[in-house]
C-alpha cells in the first residue's frame, strides 16, 4: 500500500483540522485572517499533488493520474478563488468563520478523493463528504430566511439524489458482482445482451448525478439553492460541486459502462439537450443576477453533457478543458457579484445600470467573463466550446451541436442584458464601488485565466489530453 | 511561398492597432486630445506600413504572400497561418485606409468616453485585419466573432436614440450566422481528416480535398448563411438599415466600407474554392437573391426620409451587385466585385461621413429639414455631389468600373440577370440625385440652415483622400485589377479544375486506410441532416 | 427465500420511500422518507452480497458505509431543519418559499 499518494489529501485534511484549532484560540476581530491561512494551505496542497507521483493505492480504490490530477487542480482553484471571494463577505456577515473556512477545504478534500476514486463505495463516500460540508455551507447565514431555505432544499434534494444513485450503483453491483470500476467493465465486455436491470440501473445513475450536475429535469433545486446561499458558496458550488459530480461520473460510465454505450448515449443527449434549451431560455426572464447565473450555469451543464454523449477521448479532454475554462469565468462572474453586493447589498440586475461608469474595472471584467461564458474568441469559453463541438461532431452528432449553437444565440441575449445596464443605461448613483484586495486577487487570477487559455490553450491541451488518455474507447 | 524568415508584416499590420490599445490604457482618460491623437497616429502608422504590402505585392502570382505560419495548438491542428493574395491584399488597405479617417472623422462627433470608443476602433481595426489575412479556420474563426465585441460596442454605447435595440439585433444576427459557420468549419475538420488524415484547419489544405456534394450543400449553405447576414443578402438585411442608422458615423463608415465586404470575402475565400460543385449549384438561388436585394434595397432608399437610412438601403443594393458578380463566376464578373466592393467601401463610407458632418451641424438627418444647403455650404456641396455621382457609377469614378465589369461579366453567363441588374444602375442614379436636389438644392427655407459653417480643414483634409482614390480607381483601374487578377484567375481555375473533376469522377473513395476514427464517416454520413442528399451512392 | 423476494422487497421499500418524499408536507417525513430509500438500497446490496458474491463481503461493507453516511446526513439535515424551525417558526415545506420553488 503506497499512502504517499494520498499526502496531498491527508495534508488539506489536516489543514481543515488546523484552521478549526487556529480558530479556537483566535479573537472574534481578527478571524478574518484564517482566509489568507486556508489559502495558504491550498497552495501548499497544489504543490504536493503536483509533485506527489502517480500510482494505485487500496487495491483498486484511488488511482493518483493525469485525470485525477487535473480535477485536483480545477477544484483547489476553484476552492482557492471562492475563499478569495469569501474573506470580506465572511468578515462582514458570517459568524463561525473557522468552521466556514474548514468546511470548505474539507469538501475540496472529498471532491479530490472523488476524482480519484476508481471504485464505487470510495467513490460514494467522498461523494458525501462533499455534499454534507456544502449542505452546511449553503445554510450559513443562520437568520437569512433565503440562505436556510437553501439549505433545507439542497440537503432534501441532495440527500434523496444520493439515495437514488445509491439504489442504482447497488443494481450494478448486483449485476457485476463488484464496484471496482474495471471489474465492472470486464463483466459487462462479457455479457452478450444488457437485461433489463442494467437499464434500471443506469437510469438510476444518471438520475442521480444529472441532480449533482443541475441537468434539466434534475435541477429544480439548482436555482433557489444558487439564489440563496451566500454568494462565495453559490460560486463554489456551481463550479467544483459540479466538476464533482462531473468527475464522478465521468469516471464511471467512460471508466466502466463504455461496453454498454447504446444504452445511455441517447440518454445523455436527450439531457443535453433539454438542459440547453430550457437552461438558456429561462435564464433570459430573471432578474437577479445570482439567479441568472444558476440558470446560465444550468446550461452550461448541458454544453458539457454534449460531449459526454460524444464518449471519446476528444470528448474528455474538452469536458475538462470546459471544467477549466468555466471555472475562471464563473467564479470570476461571481467575483464581481460579491464585490457589487458587498457594496451597495443588492444582487438586482437593474441596479448595475451605469457600473461601467461607477467601477470601470470591474464592468469590463464582468463583460469579459460573459463573453467567455457565451464563447467569443479570443476568450477560454471560446476554447472550450470550440472542443466540445469538435468532439461531438467527430460522432456526427450534427443537429445537438446545432441546438448548442443556438442555444449560445440565446445565452448571448441574456448575458448581453447586463452588460446592456452596465455600459448603455446612466447609473442611479455616483459613488464608485470598492474592491478589496482579495476580491481583486480573484478577479486578476481569473482574468488571467479566461485570457491565458483562450490565447495559448496548448499547454493545457496537452496536459488534459494526458488525463484523457486513462480510458480506454 | 517561403517567407517565414522575412519580416512578419502580416502580424505586425494586424495587431499595430492592438498596440495602440495598451499605448491607449496608459493615457489619462481625461486627456481627450491626447487619447484621439494617440488613436489617429497608431492608424495612420497602421496606414504607413500596410502600403508596403501594396509594393512588395507581387502581381504575377496568384499564390499567397507574405505568408506566416506557426503552430499554434498543435496537438489539435490549429495553426497561426497568414497570408494574402490580390483577393485580400486591398480589402487590408481598404480597412488600413479608412480607419483613420473614421477615426479622425470622430474628433467632433465622440465627446463622452473618448477613450472606449478610440480603444473598440482600434480593436475593431484588428479583427477586421485579422478577418482578411487569416488562412487558418480557426484563427479566422477567432477575428471574425472577436470583432463583433466592439462593434457592439460603438453601437450601443456611441449611438442614436434606438442604439440599444440595433447593437442587439446587429449581435444576435451575426452570431446566429457565425455559430452556423462554425459547425461547419469544425464538421470540415473531420472530412479532411478522414480523407487526408492530417488534423488540420488550414485552409489550403482543405481546398485539395474533394468534397461529397451532399456534405458541400450543407456547408455551403451553413458558411453562406453567416456571409449573406454579412454581407447582407436580401433577406437577411433587416439588421443593417437598424445598425447604420443608430451607429456614429466612425461606426457606420467602418460597418459599411469593411465589416460588409467581409460577407463577399467569405464567399469567394471559402465557399468558392472549398464546394465549388455546391456553388454553382446554388447559382441561380443566390443571383436571384442579389437581384432581389438591388431592386428592394433600391426602391425602399428611394422612399426613405431619413439620409442615413438611405445610404444604408443603398447599401443593400450596392451589395446586391458584389453578390451579382460573385455569382456570374467568371474572370470580369469577380474582378468586377472586387473593385465594387472597394468602390462601395469608399464612396459610401465617404456618403456616411458627409451626412455625419451634416448632421453634427444640424443634429438631424431628416431631407425635408434641408434644402438650398448648396448656397449655405457651397465646399460641402462639390465634394458631396463628387462622392453622389460616384456612388452612382458615373463614368469616370470609381463606381463605374466595378458595375460594368460586373454587368458584362454577367451578361455573358445570363443576360436576364444582367437586364434586371442594370435596372438598379437606374434606380441608383434616381434615388440618389433626388436626394441631393432635395437637400442641395432650392431655397433655404428652414431659418436653421441659414448659418451653418461651411467645412472646416480637418474636415476638408478627411475627405481629400477619399476624392483621390475615387478619381484614381475610376481613371486608372489597372492599378488595381493588375494586382487581383492572377489571384482570381487561381481561384477560377480551382472552382473549374476541381469541378470538371468532381463531373467526371463523383464517386472519389475517402483514403480509409489513414481514417482514424472507423465508425466516423458511416455516422457522419447519415445523421448529416438527415441524409436526404445522397447522390447516386 | 430467492434473490428475487428480497429485490422486490427492496423496490417496494423504495417507491415507498420516493412517494413519501414528494407528498409529505413534513421536513421531519422528508427526512424519514429518504431513510427509506438508503434503507432499500442497503437491503439491495446484503442480497446481493449473500446471492451473487457469498465469498466476498463488498455489499456488506457498503451497507455499513451506508448506514454511518446516512446517519452523519440525518443529523445535518435535522440541524437545517431546526434552523428552519427558528426562522419560519415551523417546518411545513408549503410555507418555505421564500423563493420561488
Amino acid at each position: 500500500m503506497n499512502l504517499t499518494l494520498i499526502i496531498p489529501e491527508i495534508f488539506l485534511f489536516l489543514w481543515a483540522l488546523l484552521i478549526l484549532f487556529v480558530d479556537f484560540f483566535t479573537a472574534e476581530e481578527k478571524k478574518h485572517r484564517l482566509g489568507p491561512l486556508s489559502l495558504v494551505g491550498i497552495v501548499i496542497t497544489v504543490v504536493l499533488v503536483v509533485f506527489s507521483g502517480q500510482g494505485q493505492a487500496f487495491g483498486e480504490m484511488f488511482s493518483a493520474d493525469y485525470y485525477s490530477l487535473s480535477f485536483a487542480i480545477i477544484f483547489l482553484g476553484s476552492a482557492f478563488l471562492a475563499i478569495c471571494t469569501s474573506i470580506d463577505f465572511a468578515r462582514e456577515r458570517i459568524k463561525h468563520q473557522g468552521e466556514y473556512y474548514a468546511l470548505i477545504l474539507l469538501s475540496t478534500v472529498g471532491m479530490m478523493f472523488l476524482a480519484a476514486s476508481r471504485e464505487l463505495l470510495s467513490m460514494y463516500v467522498s461523494l458525501e463528504l462533499t455534499t454534507i460540508s456544502l449542505f452546511v455551507l449553503s445554510a450559513y447565514l443562520k437568520t437569512d430566511l433565503k440562505s436556510s431555505e437553501a439549505g433545507l432544499k439542497y440537503m432534501i434534494l441532495g440527500a434523496a439524489s444520493s439515495a437514488i444513485l445509491l439504489y442504482g450503483i447497488s443494481l450494478l453491483y448486483g449485476i457485476t458482482g463488484t464496484t471496482v470500476l474495471k471489474g465492472i467493465q470486464a463483466e459487462l465486455v462479457g455479457s452478450a445482451f444488457p437485461g433489463p436491470l442494467l437499464v434500471i440501473s443506469l437510469v438510476f445513475i444518471i438520475a442521480g448525478f444529472s441532480f449533482k450536475l443541475a441537468a434539466v429535469p434534475f435541477h429544480m433545486w439548482a436555482p433557489d439553492v444558487y439564489e440563496g446561499a451566500p454568494t462565495p458558496i453559490t460560486a463554489y458550488l456551481s463550479v467544483a460541486s459540479k466538476g464533482a459530480g462531473l468527475a464522478a461520473m465521468v469516471r464511471v460510465f467512460f471508466g466502466s459502462l463504455l461496453p454498454v454505450t447504446s444504452e445511455w448515449i441517447p440518454l445523455f443527449m436527450a439531457l443535453a439537450t433539454m438542459t440547453m434549451v430550457l437552461g438558456n431560455i429561462v435564464a433570459i426572464r430573471q432578474s437577479n443576477i445570482k439567479r441568472m447565473l444558476a440558470y446560465s450555469s444550468i446550461a452550461q451543464v448541458g454544453y458539457i453533457l454534449v460531449a459526454l454523449s460524444a464518449a471519446s477521448e476528444l470528448a474528455t479532454t474538452s469536458m475538462i478543458l470546459y471544467l477549466l475554462v468555466y471555472m475562471f469565468a464563473n467564479i470570476g462572474a461571481f467575483a464581481v457579484v460579491i464585490a457589487f453586493y458587498n457594496h451597495s447589498g443588492t444582487d438586482e440586475i437593474c441596479e448595475y445600470a451605469g457600473l461601467s461608469r461607477r467601477s470601470p474595472f470591474l464592468a469590463i471584467s464582468l463583460v469579459i467573463f460573459f463573453l467567455s461564458l457565451v464563447g467569443i474568441p479570443p476568450l477560454a469559453g471560446f476554447v472550450g466550446k470550440y472542443l466540445l463541438f469538435l468532439a461531438a461532431i467527430q460522432k456526427g452528432y450534427y443537429w445537438l451541436v446545432g441546438v448548442a449553437v443556438l442555444t449560445s444565440v440565446i445565452s448571448l441575449f441574456y448575458y448581453m442584458n447586463v452588460v446592456r445596464q452596465m455600459y448603455f443605461r446612466k447609473p442611479t448613483k455616483n459613488d464608485p464601488v470598492k474592491v478589496s484586495w482579495s476580491l481583486r486577487l480573484a478577479l486578476v487570477l481569473s482574468l488571467i485565466g479566461v485570457i491565458a487559455v483562450g490565447v495559448y490553450p496548448d499547454p493545457f491541451v496537452s496536459l488534459i489530453s494526458k488525463a484523457a488518455s486513462v480510458f480506454v474507447y | 511561398m517561403n517567407m517565414g524568415e522575412s519580416f512578419p508584416i502580416l502580424t505586425v499590420v494586424t495587431f499595430l492597432p492592438a498596440l495602440g490599445i495598451v499605448l491607449l490604457l496608459l493615457v489619462d482618460k481625461n486627456r481627450q486630445l491626447l487619447v484621439r491623437n494617440v488613436a489617429l497616429f497608431t492608424s495612420l502608422v497602421t496606414f504607413l506600413v500596410s502600403l508596403f504590402l501594396y509594393f512588395k505585392f507581387d502581381p504575377g502570382t496568384g499564390d499567397m504572400q507574405f505568408v506566416e505560419l506557426y503552430s499554434w495548438i498543435p496537438s489539435l491542428g490549429m495553426g497561426y497561418h497568414m497570408g494574402i493574395d490580390g483577393i485580400s491584399l486591398f480589402l487590408v488597405l481598404l480597412t488600413t485606409f479608412l480607419t483613420p479617417i473614421a477615426i479622425w472623422s470622430s474628433y467632433n462627433a465622440v465627446t463622452e468616453k473618448v477613450k472606449g470608443f478610440m480603444i473598440s476602433i482600434l480593436a475593431l481595426e484588428t479583427g477586421m485585419i485579422g478577418v482578411f489575412v487569416s488562412l487558418d479556420l480557426f484563427l479566422f474563426y477567432v477575428f471574425w466573432e472577436a470583432m463583433l465585441i466592439p462593434m457592439y460596442f460603438i453601437i450601443g454605447v456611441w449611438g442614436g436614440p434606438r442604439r440599444i435595440y440595433a447593437a442587439v439585433k446587429f449581435i444576435l444576427f451575426t452570431m446566429t450566422g457565425s455559430l452556423l459557420m462554425l459547425v461547419a468549419i469544425l464538421a470540415l475538420y473531420f472530412v479532411n481528416q478522414s480523407y487526408t488524415g492530417v488534423a488540420t484547419f488550414n485552409l489550403l489544405d482543405y481546398q485539395g480535398i474533394q468534397i461529397p456534394f451532399n456534405y458541400q450543400i450543407w456547408m455551403f449553405l451553413a458558411f453562406a448563411l453567416a456571409f449573406a447576414i454579412k454581407v447582407p443578402m436580401w433577406p437577411l438585411h433587416t439588421w443593417l438599415p437598424d445598425a447604420h442608422v443608430e451607429a456614429p458615423t466612425a461606426g457606420s463608415v467602418l460597418l459599411a466600407a469593411v465589416l460588409l465586404k467581409m460577407g463577399a470575402y467569405g464567399f469567394l475565400r471559402f465557399c468558392f474554392p472549398l464546394f465549388p460543385e455546391a456553388t454553382i449549384h446554388f447559382i441561380p438561388l443566390f443571383s436571384i437573391l442579389a437581384i432581389i436585394g438591388i431592386i428592394y434595397g433600391a426602391f425602399v432608399a428611394l422612399v426613405q426620409k431619413d439620409v442615413k437610412s438611405l445610404v444604408a438601403y443603398s447599401s443593400v443594393s450596392h451589395l446586391g451587385f458584389v453578390m451579382l458578380g460573385l455569382f456570374a463566376l467568371n474572370m470580369q464578373s469577380l474582378e468586377g466585385s472586387i473593385l465594387q466592393m472597394l468602390s462601395h467601401g469608399i464612396s459610401t463610407g465617404a456618403l456616411f461621413l458627409l451626412v455625419g458632418m451634416l448632421y453634427e451641424r444640424r443634429h438631424t438627418r431628416l431631407i425635408s429639414d434641408f434644402g438650398g444647403i448648396s448656397k449655405v455650404m457651397p465646399v460641402f456641396a462639390a465634394f458631396f455631389m463628387i462622392v453622389t455621382l460616384s456612388s452612382i457609377g458615373l463614368p469616370g469614378t470609381n463606381g463605374f468600373v466595378g458595375e460594368f465589369l460586373i454587368l458584362l461579366g454577367t451578361f455573358r453567363e445570363n443576360w436576364l440577370y444582367a437586364a434586371f441588374g442594370a435596372t438598379g444602375i437606374i434606380l441608383a442614379a434616381v434615388y440618389m440625385l433626388w436626394m441631393y436636389q432635395r437637400v442641395m438644392f432650392g431655397k433655404v427655407d428652414k431659418p436653421e440652415n441659414q448659418k451653418l459653417k461651411d467645412l472646416s480643414l480637418r474636415e476638408k483634409l478627411i475627405l481629400v483622400p477619399i476624392v483621390i482614390v475615387i478619381f484614381l480607381i475610376g481613371i486608372y483601374p489597372s492599378a488595381f485589377t493588375s494586382r487581383m487578377e492572377a489571384s482570381v484567375a487561381k481561384l477560377m481555375e480551382t472552382v473549374n479544375e476541381k469541378y470538371r473533376v468532381e463531373e467526371v469522377m463523383p464517386q472519389v473513395q475517402p483514403r480509409r486506410d489513414f481514417q482514424i476514427d472507423e465508425s466516423q464517416l458511416e455516422v457522419s454520413t447519415h445523421s448529416f441532416g438527415g441524409g436526404e442528399i445522397h447522390r447516386g451512392q | 427465500m430467492t434473490l428475487y423476494h428480497y429485490l422486490i422487497l427492496s423496490a417496494i421499500l423504495f417507491v415507498i420511500g420516493m412517494y413519501g418524499l414528494l407528498t409529505r408536507r413534513n421536513a421531519v417525513g422528508v427526512l424519514m422518507s429518504i431513510e427509506l430509500m438508503f434503507n432499500a438500497a442497503n437491503i439491495n446490496f446484503v442480497a446481493f452480497s449473500k446471492f451473487i458474491t457469498p465469498n466476498e463481503f463488498i455489499g456488506q461493507i457498503f451497507s455499513i458505509f451506508v448506514i454511518t453516511i446516512a446517519a452523519a446526513e440525518a443529523a445535518v439535515g435535522l440541524a437545517i431543519v431546526l434552523l428552519i424551525y427558528r426562522n419560519y417558526k415551523g417546518i411545513e415545506v408549503d410555507n418555505i418559499n421564500f423563493m420561488k420553488w
